[in-house]
């Protein structure tokens, strides 16, 4: 520990802040923590990655295969319908990401500075939390032959008595799966946009730039392509690419809504890995390199259009152009936004209606009864899955916060940000598939203590919510007001005091904050929570995707209100706990 | 490190705690003479008494398929009996699907934890068992040994002893016997087809309304083997044939073509008239379930009957719904339990497949409202009192009636699985 800090006091070439010089424990273990940081996340995705590497090459001890061939390229490539799988995962990841961001680009548009974004976020907030299951199935409902659209236009309309033989979900061109994708990552592109917008210099600075462009007369959505977009792009990259790799790489949306002649390859992955035929291993494993070279070319595609995007729109910018049909792309942006929270409140109506439905019989619009079976028969079962879900949420995601603030001090305390290199690995999980190597780390984590389910659960959680709880929480620190840290510290306050007492009161909403999104993304965990703990860990999650294969709509949509019922409870907590405590407290220590 | 396994262990505690604490004082003071109790007891232990005294008061993790809250609940139950008999503390692990418990004690074989084992008990039969056998992951010996066994008869009736044809060898012990039952919407056609000519007429007429889950789902799976079963038997009949004899052997590359060339040409016609032209297939069962209480469906099929009354009176299908098996035969096989060889609790785990197979634990299992799967007990060797237990009382009218399967057709060699798996997945696996 104490060699790492002294390679990096040495090391620094800025002035050094006088706190620094003290080598008291805490400035030893903040120092160390951005160490320990990249530890937990590189290790883990590249030893899954390398466990995963070996079976591919047909290496399986297991299965008494010790020379290393190509066999399982060999079958990939044999696989009927191969090319289709990869190019539906291809073409549902990119138009899904292209459509999310789109969509988000003309809200942020035509909504710039105007108390609507606030009102469209608060109303999108919560499908962030609502897990991917959940919310394939909800939109399942909607656009099924026997769903709400057909329902509401049934019999009087249609004239149909029985659901009628449709396209949807399932389709083969994966529509339905675009539909499904892009409406869960709409609302996180938002929220991260909005955060970036938030950083008081930046947003200071793009609010100005934007009321100049008003000023010289551009029009609004102008206004907002010409002179915020091109700095508030860089902050959405990574969380565009980390949507782009999650939708190109998911499992449960294509497996709900998906087609299955061929699947994604996503799926036929999973589907390799548990099949009964244990030599479909190899193939699954190969089909991961796969899964992950595609992964790989999409997002290098997406950085190539960048570019060529750039270079395009150079002359766009400064040509002087204020108007491109502003009024229409308003009136477009408006409808298309009521479409989408019309589209989500509509679903989200289905699912309630679901879980309190008798006896529903198309073309019905309404339950023939309403009944509390569903909940009544979830709620006696649900004790254990919800202890879980409460107990590795709150571990991993109080490990994660711990971790992010000490980072985040060690790059105060250097008074040097985080390196390109270690931004770059907190996304690192989230940038590469999971089904590429959480099957290794399952193997690895066999072979180290095979007992301990518990445990694998909450670390492989840890991985995904680390990245999440950084990304939520580093801005807001990073804007902290320098000046309070300087004064405290040079009335004598040591680093731990001026941590503890002055930078965390003032971050307790940011923080709460954090730990309510944390735990949302760890109770919404599925292929961790089954493959680290061998499936004797449920959860909600868990709970809720098995339900939905294998059992009624009416208990899945009970379990989805719970999935999404746990995180709201942390956000609202999170939201008002502020406004009483701290809050006098943050001031006292500014005016002292 | 052991978070989860000593959690169980703390909500007993929690729960005997307040016993614990009004009877410290009592159990301290005769703590001394249980003790010189124990030592009187020193004759040579049967082995089964040794089995039971090893595996009392331990866990046993059961991983048990979880689709089906009705079952579920039964396992709860058998978790509170084995928890008073024998203070075992009984974990039902829900897995979608039997092989995550296949790759599981393969990804600890290859680990070489080879005593350690996460799963204690496995539910299983066809594919998955034979897999397992063959790789040697399954404890052996042993279910032939338990006192219960004895109750099925086991030298008169072979499907105790045979797994798709697989000799068991004491791997597994049998659990409950399933038949293929089909259910129809009585709202949407009132004359459901009751054998294989009559569903293509019914799919011909009612376009769209049908479907099978798409293999190697094991009920699409299922579907299939019935299918080949009949053509065949048919086929035979009008040619004066036996192909059929060959269903019962393995499948090679000699007879593969012959076998199932038919079923290809049937599938080539029948899949135009099936719910999205044969283009795109139902997942599970349990999604054909639900696109029949959608209507998008109006016949449907099922290895697990009883979930058929189960679902309607759970809101989950109409209560239109009425169950029957086809008249020319219903595919039926028996499914087990069975011990991986590096089970870490083989020993409780015997125990609690000894009390599924008891006439109590059988009987409740049958129960139209609990469960319903058959019993795999044969009556002749049950006491009057055990033969009480069976009788049944006024069905659901969406139930299968009673004694409606007139005749059963037995499970082809399991090697047949494979052959229809590839053939399907090469012809119809991916649309055009």
């Amino acid at each position: 520990m104490s060699q790492g800090f002294d390679k990096m006091t040495k090391k620094g070439d800025n002035p050094k802040p006088r706190s620094l010089e003290q080598t008291d424990l805490f400035t030893r273990i903040v120092s160390f923590s951005p160490k320990l940081l990249i530890l937990i996340l590189i290790l883990p995705v590249l030893c899954g990655l390398i466990c995963v590497l070996l079976p591919a090459l047909s290496w399986v001890p297991a299965l008494e295969k010790t020379t290393l061939n190509l066999q399982g390229f060999v079958d990939l490539w044999q696989t009927p319908g191969i090319t289709q799988m990869a190019a539906l995962s291809l073409a549902t990841g990119l138009v899904s990401t292209l459509l999310a961001f789109g969509i988000t680009l003309m809200m942020l548009a035509a909504f710039f500075n105007s108390v609507w974004l606030q009102r469209i976020e608060h109303l999108l907030s919560p499908i962030l939390v609502i897990p991917h299951a959940a919310a394939a199935i909800a939109v399942g409902f909607l656009i099924a032959p026997s769903g709400m659209f057909a329902r509401l236009i049934s019999p009087w309309l249609s004239g149909w008595e029985l659901a009628p033989d449709g396209m949807f979900p399932h389709d083969p061109y994966g529509i339905s799966i675009i539909l499904g994708l892009t409406l869960k990552e709409l609302p996180f592109l938002l929220l991260m946009a909005l955060g970036a917008l938030a950083q008081p210099e930046l947003g200071k600075k793009l609010r100005q730039q934007y009321t100049v462009a008003l000023n010289l007369g551009y029009y609004p959505i102008a206004a907002f392509f010409k002179s915020v977009l091109p700095l508030l792009y860089p902050f959405l990259r990574l969380p565009i690419l980390a949507v782009l790799a999650y939708a190109s790489a998911s499992v449960e949306m294509p497996l709900i809504l998906g087609p299955n002649t061929p699947p994604t390859l996503a799926v036929s992955i999973m589907q390799w890995f548990t099949d009964v035929d244990l030599t479909l291993r190899i193939k699954a494993s190969a089909g991961a390199l796969l899964q992950l070279a595609l992964t790989a070319g999409l997002v290098g595609f997406w950085l190539g259009g960048e570019k060529v995007i750039k270079a395009l729109c150079h002359d766009a910018l400064i040509n002087g152009k204020r108007n491109y049909a502003d009024a229409l792309w308003q009136k477009i942006t408006g409808v298309l936004t009521i479409v989408v929270i019309g589209f989500i409140l509509l679903s989200l109506v289905g699912l309630v209606l679901w879980a309190i439905a008798g006896y529903w019989r198309f073309p019905a619009s309404l339950p023939e009864q309403f009944v509390w079976l569903h909940f009544q028969s979830a709620f006696t079962q649900m004790g254990t899955p919800l202890f879980n879900t409460l107990t590795i949420g709150m571990v991993s995601t109080t490990l994660a916060i711990l971790l992010t603030l000490l980072c985040l001090e060690a790059e105060q305390l250097t008074a040097k940000r985080l390196s390109h290199f270690t931004s770059l690995i907190i996304y690192l999980p989230l940038l590469v598939p999971s089904i590429a190597f959480l099957f290794g780390l399952v193997w690895l984590q066999q072979l180290i203590h095979h007992q301990a389910a518990f445990f694998h659960v909450t670390f492989a959680h840890l991985l995904f919510v680390l990245p999440y709880v950084f990304l939520s929480l580093a801005s807001s620190y990073r804007r902290l007001d320098p000046r309070f840290a300087h004064v405290a510290a040079s009335l004598g306050a040591p680093p731990a005091k001026v941590f503890f007492q002055v930078k965390l009161p003032q971050l307790f909403a940011p923080i709460l904050i954090a730990i309510a999104l944390g735990l949302a993304i760890s109770f919404g965990q599925y292929l961790p929570t089954l493959l680290a703990g061998g499936g004797r860990i449920a959860t909600i999650t868990t709970e809720a995707v098995t339900l939905a294969n294998g059992a009624s709509r009416r208990t899945s949509a009970v379990y989805a209100i719970m999935q999404m019922a746990l995180p709201l409870i942390g956000f609202i907590i999170a939201w008002i706990l502020p406004k009483y405590m701290f809050k006098s407290g943050a001031h006292s220590t500014s005016t002292d | 490190m052991d978070v989860i396994t000593s959690l169980p262990v703390l909500k007993r505690l929690t729960r005997y705690s307040t016993y614990l604490m009004t009877l410290g004082l009592c159990v301290g003071i005769s703590a001394s003479t249980a003790s010189t109790e124990t030592t009187h007891a020193n004759e040579p232990l049967s082995a089964w008494q040794q089995i039971e005294a090893q595996g009392s008061n331990q866990d046993v993790y059961f991983y048990a398929w979880g689709g089906d809250p009705q079952i579920n609940a039964y396992l709860q139950w058998a978790a509170d009996q084995v928890d008073d008999q024998y203070d075992i503390n009984l974990v039902h692990v829900k897995l979608s699907d039997t092989s995550e418990a296949v790759s599981r004690v393969l990804a600890e074989k290859s680990a070489n934890n080879n005593d350690q084992g996460s799963v204690d008990l496995i539910w299983i039969n066809g594919a998955n068992f034979a897999t397992m056998s063959e790789n040697s992951l399954l404890l052996k010996q042993w279910a032939n040994k338990l006192p219960n066994f004895a109750l099925t008869d086991p030298e008169n009736n072979p499907t105790v002893n045979f797994d798709f044809g697989v000799p068991t060898n004491g791997m597994e012990a049998p659990w409950g016997q399933a038949s293929l039952t089909f259910y129809y919407d009585s709202l949407s056609t009132s004359t459901p087809p009751m054998n294989l000519d009559e569903l293509t007429a019914w799919t011909a007429q009612n376009p769209g309304r049908f479907s099978y889950p798409k293999p190697p789902d094991f009920l699409g799976m299922s579907f299939l083997k019935y299918v080949l079963v009949m053509l065949h038997e048919q086929q035979d009949a009008h040619m004066g044939q036996d192909i059929s004899a060959q269903l019962n052997l393995p499948a090679t590359e000699q007879n593969t073509a012959l076998v199932l060339d038919p079923l290809w040409a049937f599938l080539d016609g029948f899949h135009p008239t099936l719910w999205r032209g044969g283009e795109q297939f139902v997942q599970t069962g349990a999604q054909m379930r639900r696109l029949v209480d959608d209507t998008e469906l109006s016949l449907a099929f099922t290895f697990s009957a009883p979930e058929v009354p189960a679902a309607v009176q759970r809101y989950d299908l109409p209560q239109s719904i009425r169950s029957y098996a086809m008249s020319d035969g219903s595919l039926s096989n028996t499914h087990f339990v069975a011990i991986p060889y590096n089970a870490s609790h083989p020993q409780a785990a015997q125990l609690v497949a000894n009390f599924l197979m008891s006439p109590e634990a059988q009987a409740k299992k049958q129960t139209p409202a609990v469960w319903g799967d058959k019993t795999v007990l044969v009556q002749s060797t049950l006491s009057p009192e055990q033969q009480a237990l069976f009788k049944t009382k006024q069905p659901h009218p969406s139930a299968l009636p009673f004694d409606s399967v007139k005749r059963t057709v037995s499970e082809p060699h399991p090697s047949w699985v494979e052959a229809i798996q590839q053939g399907w997945q090469a012809r119809y696996g991916v649309s055009p």
